[in-house]
This record gives structure tokens, sequence and C-alpha cells, in this order.
């Protein structure tokens, strides 16, 4: 694997007035972002990859207890928190779009936006852990509270990480002498992972049966 | 750190040169000091005094008593040594906060990487060595009380997380924030992932089985596979930055 | 905006995200949950779609360098393949 230099090299080059919008006009085999952001995001989904395994492994030794804890959850707010990341996802990447041709005002916008899902994700989370911890449902409570509450509360730092990468990507963008389409890259693949994972702890801790 | 002499002839210039080159030499006996260290420190905690992997934290006072009493002379020896050695791992932390100081960040972040540490290590690794020293010392005491002495080593051994934390989070940003490209950002990130297993152990104070307990595959093992993996890329660019440092380079001290 | 693929691409992976979350409702007993193969298979499909989708069209690793491309699908395959069979397995 011959990539390190190269790669982020070719991540900087890219002109961020001419690139163009269309996947199929980019360089061929162009890597978004810069090459440190994968490693974390590659890292970090093969470290959640194990924590989701060990959950799984530890359901299968008490079954009805995840179900019937699974019971208690609030299954809506978990739909309705993963539509609220998908469509901050989905901003996210209409803000690289935009950066590569040139339109930071927009940009600007579509990053906000981003950001404000962001913020409206870890509201709801707050309130639905709240709702959980009044009924009782505490860490300690059992074996499924602990990976919930666990699970969770390392995705919302990843959150709040998150949210603290798109502050710096929205100060780049203001500024003409900082603004790089790389840094709009990096961000974004950085927040397009805490979806993934997001999507991945929907599936196993809310719905699966 | 670099001491560059001025010599009075040229020739002499040249022969100073020759033998006073490295100007590293400090560094370097700093930097081979780490993996002497290291391996003193697992041959302690592992083949030793048996506290890495950690025994169960769901044992019967029977079972305590047993494990002081069968692992009482290695318990003296290791931890006797870790007493004589331990004060080396700031050798380490030392060269690591020399190269935080050639960062583009105030010396602050530097001070800020060794306090966290320095205070640290009291819980998380003197005084656990202590609880069990003090266990094996009167092997004939109160049963109650040798299980509250393993209680209290073991988690003042793994559950000691904020300093840590802090120290980690301290690095990764000092990383992400310099200017000079002392290290390259990504170990930034793999520090961040050091600051989320921190943060993953927090649960050993709750639970006696488990992954979260405190010999969990979560808290204890998948901990340590991340923290080897950031310690064997630390040390491979700590080495790179010792050698790509330039002689004679002035640090700041602000 | 219509003819955006991003676009497109959001919409399917909402849609399904509410398929799932439906299907999860159908597998109950007098609004007790019940466990349910189908209903799992079914959950853990459509977490596989969303993923790769995620990573191939918003990660645009679809257009990114072999290596990349290889790693995210050993990824996948690995992963969900791994939470499948410790589903099945008795």
């Amino acid at each position: 694997m011959t990539l390190s230099t190269d790669a982020s090299a070719l991540s900087t080059a890219m002109p961020p007035e001419n690139a163009s919008v269309e996947d199929a006009q980019r360089p061929k085999d162009y890597l978004p972002g810069d090459f440190n952001m994968w490693v974390f995001v590659l890292g970090d989904m093969i470290i959640f990859a194990i924590y989701f395994i060990i959950f799984m492994v530890e359901r299968t030794r008490d079954r009805t207890l995840f179900l019937a804890s699974q019971q208690h959850l609030y299954q809506t707010i978990g739909l309705i928190n993963t539509l609220v990341l998908l469509t901050s996802s989905w901003c996210m990447a209409r803000a690289v779009r935009a950066t590569r041709s040139g339109n930071s005002v927009q940009a600007l916008r579509l990053v906000i936006g981003a950001a404000f899902c962001g913020i409206a994700f870890i509201a709801i989370k707050v309130v639905e852990w709240s709702l959980e911890i009044h009924h009782g449902y505490t860490l300690p409570r059992n074996d499924f509270f602990t990976f919930y509450f666990m699970l969770t509360g390392v995705h919302l730092f990843h959150v709040v990480m998150g949210l603290v990468i798109l502050g710096v990507v929205v100060r780049e963008l203001r500024n003409p002498d900082l603004r790089r389409v790389s840094m709009v890259e990096a961000g974004a693949t950085y927040w397009h992972m805490v979806d993934l994972l997001w999507i991945v702890l929907f599936a196993l801790i809310y719905v699966m049966r | 750190m670099t001491v560059i002499s001025t010599p009075a002839t040229p020739t002499k210039a040249v022969d100073a040169q020759k033998y006073r080159r490295p100007g590293k030499l400090d560094q370097w006996i700093c930097f081979w000091s780490v993996p002497i260290f290291f391996t003193l420190f697992g041959l302690i905690f592992v083949a030793l005094t048996r506290v890495m992997p950690p025994p169960s934290p769901n044992l019967t006072t029977t079972q305590v008593l047993y494990f002081f009493h069968h692992h009482a002379l290695t318990i003296k020896i290791g931890f006797t040594m870790l007493m004589v050695v331990v004060g080396f791992a700031s050798w380490t932390n030392g060269l690591v906060a020399t190269h935080m100081k050639r960062m583009s960040v105030g010396s602050v972040w530097a001070y800020g990487y060794i306090a966290a540490l320095a205070v640290g290590a009291i819980p998380g690794c003197i005084f656990a060595a202590f609880a069990f020293l003090t266990a094996v010392f009167r092997p004939d005491r109160n049963p109650h009380v040798m299980v509250l002495l393993y209680d209290m080593g073991l988690l003042m051994f793994i559950g000691s997380l904020g300093c840590f934390a802090a120290q980690y989070l301290i690095f990764a940003l000092a990383i992400l924030l310099d200017k000079n490209k002392i290290f390259p950002k990504w170990l930034a990130y793999v520090t961040i992932w050091q600051v989320v297993t921190e943060g993953l152990a927090a649960p050993v104070f709750i639970f006696k089985h488990g992954p979260f307990a405190w010999n969990g595959a979560i808290s204890f093992w998948q901990g340590t596979a991340i923290f080897v993996f950031w310690q064997v890329c630390l040390l491979y660019l700590l080495h790179r930055a010792i050698k790509d440092q330039p002689l004679g380079e002035a640090v700041q001290d602000i | 905006m219509l003819r955006d693929r991003l676009t497109w691409v959001w919409a399917a992976l909402s849609a399904i995200t509410t398929l799932s979350w439906w299907l999860a409702r159908t597998a109950h007993d007098n609004g007790h949950f019940v466990a349910s193969t189908p209903v799992t298979i079914g959950i853990l499909a459509i977490g596989f779609v969303k993923a790769r989708l995620i990573l191939q069209a918003f990660m645009e690793v679809r257009t990114s360098p072999k290596w990349l491309r290889l790693f995210c699908d050993m990824w996948l395959l690995v992963f969900w393949g791994a939470v499948l069979g410790i589903y099945l397995y008795q």
C-alpha cells in the first residue's frame, strides 16, 4: 500500500474553483479529505465493530433479557434520531459538493445545517436518556442497559467531537485564506462515519429481535 | 537541550563536530530507556504480580486469600522492583514533552501532559502496588481487610482514568494544533481512541462480571490492545521526531 | 434537486430506515416483543445496505483508491457476517 504521502498531496492539490461536480469527472481513485482522517475513521470502524460484536456475544447469552429490555427503549425516538443524522449527512455531502464548485456561501449554509442536525440529535438523545432514567432504567439496571448507555454514550462523544470538527470547517469556510476543499472533505468523512456507526447501533440495539 | 560549542579554530571545529556530532545523545539515551523499562514493567505486571491480565473482581474471600497466598513472593519481588524503577517512566514522558515543546503550541501543553501523567501514576501505579504489598506484608490479617486491599489495588490500577484521559486529550489537541509538524496528525486521532477507551473503562466501579468489569473484554482487553498499538506508534514516531530534529534548533520556553 | 443522486440516496436511506422500524414492530405478541429470525435478518440486511450506501455515496468510497474500496467492503462483509453468524448461533 503506497498511499500516505501521495494521497494527502492529491487531496490538497485539488483546485476548488475548477473542480467538477460530478463523480465521474473527479479524478479516478480520488481519496477525499486527508489520509490522517481516514486512519481515524477506518480505525474507529474496527474499534466499534469489536464493541458491537462483544454486544452480540453478550446478547446470545441472555436473549430473553435483551429482548425484554429492548421493549423499554423508545423505538420511535430512535427512528427520529436516525432520520436526523441521515439528513445531517445529506447536508454535509452537499456542502462538499458546493465547496468543490466554489460556492462557499452555500457550503457554509449546508455545514451549519448539518451542525444544527447534530445539535438536535444530542438534544433528542438527552430527552431519551432522561426518560429512561426517570423510569428506572439506569446503566447498572442490567447488561442490556449497560450496553445501551455505554454505546450510545461513546457515540454521543463522537457526535460532540464531530461538532467541534464542523466548527473548524465553518471557521475555515468563512475565511477565504483558509478555505480548503480537503478540510471540508475530511470533516464530511468524519461526520458520515458518525452517521454510519449510528446506523449499526440503531439496527443492533433498537430494532433487531 | 542541544549544546553547540563555539570552536577555537577551524580545524578543531571539524574534530569537534566529529566527536560532539550527536548533540542528540541525551535524547537517544532517554529513548532507549523506554524499551528497557517497558520490558521491566511487563515482567512486573504480567509475569510477577499477576495484575495483568487482572484477576476476576468476582472472587470469594477464600479465593482472594488464596490469590495473595499463592502469589505472595512474586508480588513482593515484582512490586518492590516497581518501587525502584517506576520513576523512570517519567523519563519517557519528559522525552515526549520535549518534542511537545518543539511544537508551535505553547509549552503549557507539555507541562499539562507531564502533570496529568504524574498525578495519574500515583493511584494508577504506586498506590495499587502499595495495596498489594500491604496485603502480602501480613498474610494473617483479617480476611475482609485482605479483600479490601485486593479491591482497592485493582480498582486503582484499572480505574484511574481521568488524569490519563486528560493527558491523551492534551497530547491529541497539541498535535492537531501544531504547525511545526513534529508528529503526523494521525497520531492525534489514534490518541483520541485512547480517550474513548479510558471513558469506556469507567463502569469498572459498578460491575463484578461481564465486558465492563475490570477484567472485561471492553474495559480491559480492548483498552489494552489499543494502548499497545498507540504505544508502538508513539515510539516509532518519537524515534522519527528525534532523528528529524535539526541540530541546534531553538526550542521556545514560554 | 430531484435529479440529484445524493438526494435520492438520502431518500432511500430514510425510507429503508423507516421500513426496518416498521419491520421490528411486526415482531410482537400482544405488545410484547418476541424473537423473530426473519425480521432480524431483514433488519440486518437493511443495515448492511444502509452502511454500504453511506460509505459509497456519502463518503465517496465508490470513486476512491482501490485499497479503500477493498477495505470498506471487507469491513462490511466481515462485520455484518459476524453479527448474523452470532445471531444465528444457538
